[in-house]
């Protein structure tokens, strides 16, 4: 082919632009829905574990007081012995587990802000595909399209560049600890 | 006297999670929402000891420890960062700034009140 099909190449980036665009709007939209809900179910979470905790704490408080009235037999008084240890580790590893908002959040707005940046890219696509047009010589679109591949090239290093990944956690475990 | 503790991070249930933990081991615990908050709340009365988060809006944590660090009462009270950060690099940097020690997250409740214990008492 001696002619570049110009009005092809120019739907084609147009299209690639919009319905980049369009899905990645969707894709932020379903992210803030799931940081917003993570948030409140992180609140309600939060509120719940500590009334249940003041709750078992004083039923403890009460059983022991029961113990001093009316002694329990030994057997009785290893299982509450027992349970309270169970309580116990429940409860540090609840406190552990129920910071996965905190862990998780810091990936959601990575992830929007990434989302963003690409939205940026597609629409510097679009708006150099609308330089190209058949009034112009072969090599003046040869450069418009170099210079499309560069600008996403560059902005594609400055998108990654800029959102330095601060989460390496691949699970809940919780983590180490150095001092100084 | 209890002694107080400043927990500095923007997440809300972090904090709530920090909080429960150190107030079950006896402690006092004042909250700051950022690194401009923790600032401000340590210069209103002076804490026995700083946990900080790194990554926050407004002023993050490194900011912070550099700034306390400025001021005549915090230049030996001990300062403690909890944050997702594990790099060696972020390590450096948190103890040139003049932090004495890092608490990747999520922490033990127990491993929490065992270092703050081993720290301050």
């Amino acid at each position: 082919m001696k002619t570049l099909p110009i009005t092809e190449v120019r739907s084609l980036l147009t299209a690639v632009a919009e319905h980049g665009k369009q899905h990645l709007a969707e894709v932020e939209s379903d992210l803030q829905q799931t940081t917003y809900l993570l948030s409140k179910a992180i609140e309600k979470l939060g509120a719940s574990f500590i009334a249940v905790h003041t709750a078992v704490t004083n039923q403890q408080k009460i059983v022991v007081a029961l113990m001093k009235r009316h002694p329990f037999s030994t057997d009785e008084s290893k299982q509450l012995d027992m349970y309270n240890k169970v309580i116990a580790e429940e409860v540090d590893a609840a406190v552990t587990g129920l910071q996965f908002q905190d862990i998780t959040s810091q990936l959601l707005i990575r992830a929007i802000k990434r989302v963003n940046g690409l939205k940026d890219l597609l629409q510097e696509l679009d708006i150099h595909g609308d330089q190209i047009d058949t009034e112009r010589e072969h090599k003046e679109i040869v450069k418009i399209l170099e210079a499309m591949s560069q600008s996403l090239l560059s902005g594609s290093h400055a998108l990654s560049g800029g959102l330095r990944r601060s989460v390496e956690q691949q699970n809940m475990a919780s983590g180490e600890i150095e001092l100084f | 006297m209890a002694k107080t503790i400043l927990a500095v991070d923007d997440s809300g249930s972090l904090r709530q999670m920090v909080a429960f933990s150190l107030k079950a081991a006896g402690y006092d615990v004042v909250q700051a929402v950022d690194g401009q908050d923790g600032l401000d709340k340590a210069k209103e009365k002076t804490v026995d000891l700083v946990l900080t988060d790194q990554n926050m809006p407004i002023m993050d944590g490194l900011t912070l420890i550099k700034n306390l660090r400025g001021l005549g009462s915090y230049q030996k009270v001990p300062i403690l960062m909890l944050t997702t950060e594990s790099s060696d690099e972020m390590k450096a940097k948190g103890k040139a700034a003049g932090a004495n020690g890092w608490l990747v997250k999520p922490f033990d409740p127990k491993r929490l009140i065992e270092v703050v214990q081993k720290v301050i008492g």
